[in-house]
């Protein structure tokens, strides 16, 4: 089993930040990643192969992304990419698969930085060919340099909205709409002032409109899509006003034709881990949903794990460089490497920092927030889940019929038990059950969390040496407790 | 309507050929095979096992599965995570895997 | 909408009442209500929420021991009847089953075991060499003998679970959950029935309650002894067909199947961790890289496939793995059918019997030897 003082589960902004500045302290330090190159989602990174010739709008943060990228070599910190952790099997262990090298590891701390991914907010058409996630979209431009589409649409509610419209009209799509669900415009007065806490993110989202707004795409706000349409492939988007209380004004709807249709409607963490860890949990809609509850120190429920940046809610990739750089420096100081009074002063000008974005944060929430009104878009036909193509229309019929509970809709429909594991379902099949029942999201069950935290090959599974197997003198006969 | 690669400031090596249903597809060392994809205009990258629904990339950061590819005949290869290799023979999944069709 | 299949309180008063909404009790409801009796369900906590939805689905012959063959080829065709002639769709298939075996010891023990199984009346085909692997190119070639046996099947417990309660609901039987019995005493003749939902009283009273069915049985003086295992399964993600037959191991734990959406279950009994209190089950991982490890050691190709999902499920299990089926003694309506090792496999056929003994008709099948009487404990025995 490999050793290592921290391991970090993740190698976006939060995990990076974290190994090196946990590194620079004097900790041995292991990242376990699941992409092939470091970076995450907001720093992914092209292939290694590619040369950049000049500058263009879109190489504005390489300075920040080469630093975290050299964290990868830097000294005392081991990076083992393609890494999927699967479990948590004992207190301060993680089993990874990684092909050959496949194993676990032991540390005498954990940081999650398991990120976030974007949201499912299904409508009708959501799964044609043609119509791409906002991080995905974000993520074939930085790590590819390829736009999906040529003529597009972006539709959604929050932050990304903009910066998504920005990067096609940037890269020469033929950029139709850009629609976002809340009326920010409206809005902007009575946020602007904890907005300005990040003077530089208000002037970029400015420079994003103005992009937009020169490329001569329409930029609309308070309004929102509404159906997706096309034969095998997008072919045209509809878009129609949506209010303050999530009513969608169907009567004033317009058709787009368009062969790209990107959609963001905010982000939600990537809790398999701490979830399969069994920290404890609690309800935050404003930061993506269900989220870790953190303690002083990041330290979530279960001692020596700690939770950071988007994976431990949404908080933006200024927070997340933070937090990680904190945490960095938590872990040095719990491992005897700081002393109290140097970690103090290491951590005061990153806390005054975070203090920062978190009053920047407010603003863009008070800015952004709407109600999720998405179950009022779904039709019959449309699907929920994507793994295993089951339909609105079936959900609610087993909803009528009394299978109403989790496990109920589960068990009769398949639902959350493919391949994404719920990662593009859950949120909706729980707001139908809250729907249904009249609960509050949170009080509906939660699916039991099951390994693996996330798909690994049975070979990868098997790498790692097992005791000798015992086997039962008779099988047939009871092996566990009496009950009665 | 196809997808398109930004070329501006960006000197991708030298590119090489895969096949994508028998079609020729153009792809730089280090792309996905999705990205050489999406720039070649081809976006049905399965059709669903259950109802034959088309879909394509969605996620764009291998969580969601949609992107499942037939490549060098193994089923369920996501084409947003998976570099494109020379020579490389990718299929349209229908359902498990290649389907009759293909 | 026809509305909800379930009732949302007990009745005052029904005919029959049986706790337990798993697939024997489900099962049991069904033939009593198309009996045309008046018949109550009542389950703690989600109707086919427990043991039935949450194990391999395996309907294999050659597994079982020989005192229960008859009771496992009654319910193989009950499991068949419920698609072929009750419109009840239970996921069933019958593809056939393989019991491998991988050393000498385990060729002998094969043997040995087969002979004795075809003495209770099963019929096998030994399969080795060429035979083997022209039947199954994707065994390994470290399997060097195995009984094919025709037989052998599966059901799809996720499937067969919405199935039953819709079909016991059109039959008129009231399916009440969330209902957990807190009492059980006689009163004027009858039981009466305490539940979280309200009480009521049944003339009849049928437990099917698995692991809870011997706190129930207590409730009204009867001490039976019940274990509960916590067995592990795995479930892969769907791959184009790899393997077609069912396959267990005589010299390991395992069960192997493809089911139609081409994901491969694999299961056998390996014991997760957990207690029955508080319903606190997990997988063991050390136990789970062994299932895996013996499963790839019999189909390598397996190797390639990625594990979607591990969980765990309960069984309930008498002291000699028998079901315990019958009257339950010193009683003089209340009856049981749990407890079974299989209790998935043997559940239709239980409902069978139990509403031929309540309806008062010779049983399809010899019942005696299941007696719950020889399991008595203490005061009882």
């Amino acid at each position: 089993m490999r050793e290592t003082d921290l391991v970090i589960v993740g190698a976006g902004a939060a995990g990076l930040s974290a190994a090196s500045e946990a590194a620079k302290h004097g900790l041995s330090v292991t990242v376990l990643d699941d992409n092939l190159l470091p970076g995450g989602q907001y720093f992914r990174r092209l292939p290694t192969s590619y040369r950049h010739t000049k500058e263009t709008v879109f190489d504005k943060e390489r300075a920040r992304a080469d630093a975290l990228y050299a964290t990868t070599g830097q000294k005392g910190v081991t990076y083992l990419n393609d890494a999927v952790v699967w479990e948590a099997p004992e207190d301060g262990v993680l089993a990874f698969a990684r092909g050959a090298d496949s194993g676990r590891i032991r540390a005498k701390l954990t940081i999650i930085a398991s990120g976030a991914h974007d949201r499912p907010a299904p409508f009708p058409g959501w799964t044609l060919p043609g119509v791409v996630t906002a991080g995905g979209l974000q993520n074939l431009l930085k790590g590819q340099r390829v736009i999906p589409g040529r003529r597009a649409v972006v539709a959604g509610n929050g932050p990304l909205v903009l910066l998504v419209g920005a990067t096609l009209a940037r890269a020469g799509a033929e950029l139709r709409e850009v629609v976002e669900a809340a009326p920010i415009l409206k809005r902007l007065a009575g946020s602007i002032a904890d907005l300005l806490a990040m003077p530089k993110i208000v002037r970029q989202a400015a420079d994003y409109r103005l992009a937009i707004m020169k490329s001569g795409a329409k930029l609309r706000t308070g309004w929102t899509v509404i159906e997706a349409r096309g034969a095998n492939e997008l072919e045209e988007v509809v878009l129609a006003p949506i209010d303050e209380a999530g009513k969608v004004n169907r009567s004033r709807s317009r058709t787009v034709k368009a062969d790209l249709l990107v959609v963001g409607f905010g982000l939600m963490p990537s809790i398999e881990m701490v979830r399969l860890m069994d920290c404890k949990l609690e309800w935050k809609p404003l930061r993506g949903g269900w989220v870790p509850v953190r303690g002083a120190n990041f330290e979530t429920s279960r001692p020596g794990v700690l939770a950071v940046g988007d994976g431990a809610g949404i908080g933006g990739v200024e927070m997340a460089l933070r937090e990680g750089k904190l945490a960095g420096v938590i872990a040095a100081e719990r491992l005897g490497k700081l002393s109290r009074d140097q970690a103090a002063s290491l951590k005061a000008p990153i806390q005054s920092e975070i203090a920062k974005v978190e009053t920047f944060r407010r603003g863009l929430e008070r800015l952004y927030a709407m109600p999720p009104a998405f179950l009022d878009l779904l039709t019959p036909e449309t699907i929920v889940c994507r793994c295993e193509d089951v339909t609105a229309g079936e959900l609610r019929a087993r909803q009528d019929a009394g299978f109403g509970s989790t496990a109920a809709l589960k068990g009769t429909t398949r639902t959350t038990m493919g391949r994404c594991q719920g990662r593009n379902c859950l949120r909706t099949l729980l707001a139908l059950i809250a729907q249904a029942s009249g609960q509050p999201i949170d009080q509906v069950m939660m699916p039991r969390p099951r390994l693996p935290a996330r798909l690994v090959t049975i070979g990868d599974l098997l790498q790692e040496e097992l005791p000798p197997i015992e086997m039962p003198k008779d099988p047939h006969l009871p092996r566990g407790e009496q009950v009665s | 309507m196809t997808g398109f690669r930004i070329t501006d400031g960006i000197d991708r090596g030298t590119a090489f050929q895969f096949t994508c249903d028998g079609e020729a597809v153009t792809a730089y060392p280090g792309e996905s095979i999705a990205a050489a994809l999406m720039a070649a205009g081809h976006r049905r990258t399965r059709v669903s096992a259950r109802s034959q629904m088309s879909r394509g990339l969605y996620c764009g950061m291998g969580v969601c599965w949609e992107c499942i590819m037939v490549v060098d005949g193994k089923p369920a290869v996501r084409a947003c995570m998976t570099p494109a290799e020379p020579g490389m023979k990718v299929q349209t999944q229908h359902g498990v895997g290649p389907g009759d069709g293909a | 909408m026809a509305g909800s299949v379930f009732v949302e309180t007990p009745p005052r008063d029904a005919e029959i009442v049986v706790v337990g909404g798993g697939v024997a009790g489900m099962s049991t409801a069904l033939f009593l209500a198309r009996a045309g009796r008046d018949v109550v369900l009542l389950e703690r906590g989600v109707p086919w929420g427990v043991a039935s939805g949450a194990n391999a689905g395996t309907l294999s012959l050659q597994v079982k021991r020989a005192e229960v063959l008859d009771l496992c080829k009654l319910s193989l065709d009950v499991w068949r009847r419920f698609g072929a002639e009750m419109d009840v769709d239970v996921g069933f298939g019958q593809p056939g089953g393989l019991r491998v075996a991988t050393t000498d010891a385990e060729v002998a023990h094969l043997r040995e075991y087969s002979d004795e199984q075809r003495g209770g009346g099963l019929e096998f085909e030994w399969l080795e060499g060429n035979q083997l692997r022209d039947m199954a190119p994707w065994l390994s070639t470290g399997v060097r003998a195995a009984t094919f046996c025709s037989g052998d099947a599966y059901a799809s417990p996720l499937l067969a679970g919405g199935s039953l309660i819709a079909a016991v609901a059109k039959a008129g039987g009231r399916i009440v959950g969330h209902a957990e019995v807190t009492g059980l005493s006689r009163e004027n003749g009858a039981y009466r029935i305490e539940t979280t939902k309200g009480a009521t009283r049944a003339k009849i009273l049928i437990i099917t309650a698995g692991p809870w069915s011997g706190g129930l049985a207590r409730m009204l003086g009867v001490a039976l002894p019940i274990y509960v295992d916590v067995n592990m399964l795995s479930i892969t993600e769907s791959a184009p067909k790899l393997l077609d037959r069912v396959i267990t191991h005589i010299g390991g734990i395992l069960s192997l199947k493809q089911l139609p959406n081409g994901t491969i279950l694999i299961g056998g009994g390996w014991q997760g961790r957990g207690r029955f209190a508080g319903m606190e089950k997990f997988a063991d991982h050390v136990r789970l890289g062994q299932n895996l490890t013996t499963a790839v050691s019999v189909v390598p190709d397996l190797a390639k496939l990625r594990l979607v999902r591990t969980w765990a499920g309960y069984e309930a299990v008498a002291p000699d793995a028998l079901p315990a089926f019958g009257r339950l003694p010193g009683t003089d309506d209340a009856y049981i059918a749990a407890a079974a090792r299989g209790g998935f496999t043997f559940g239709p056929a239980q409902g069978l019997l139990m509403s031929e003994m309540i309806l008062g008709q010779p049983p399809s099948t010899p019942i005696g030897r299941f007696d719950p009487a020889r399991l008595l404990t203490g005061a009882h025995a």
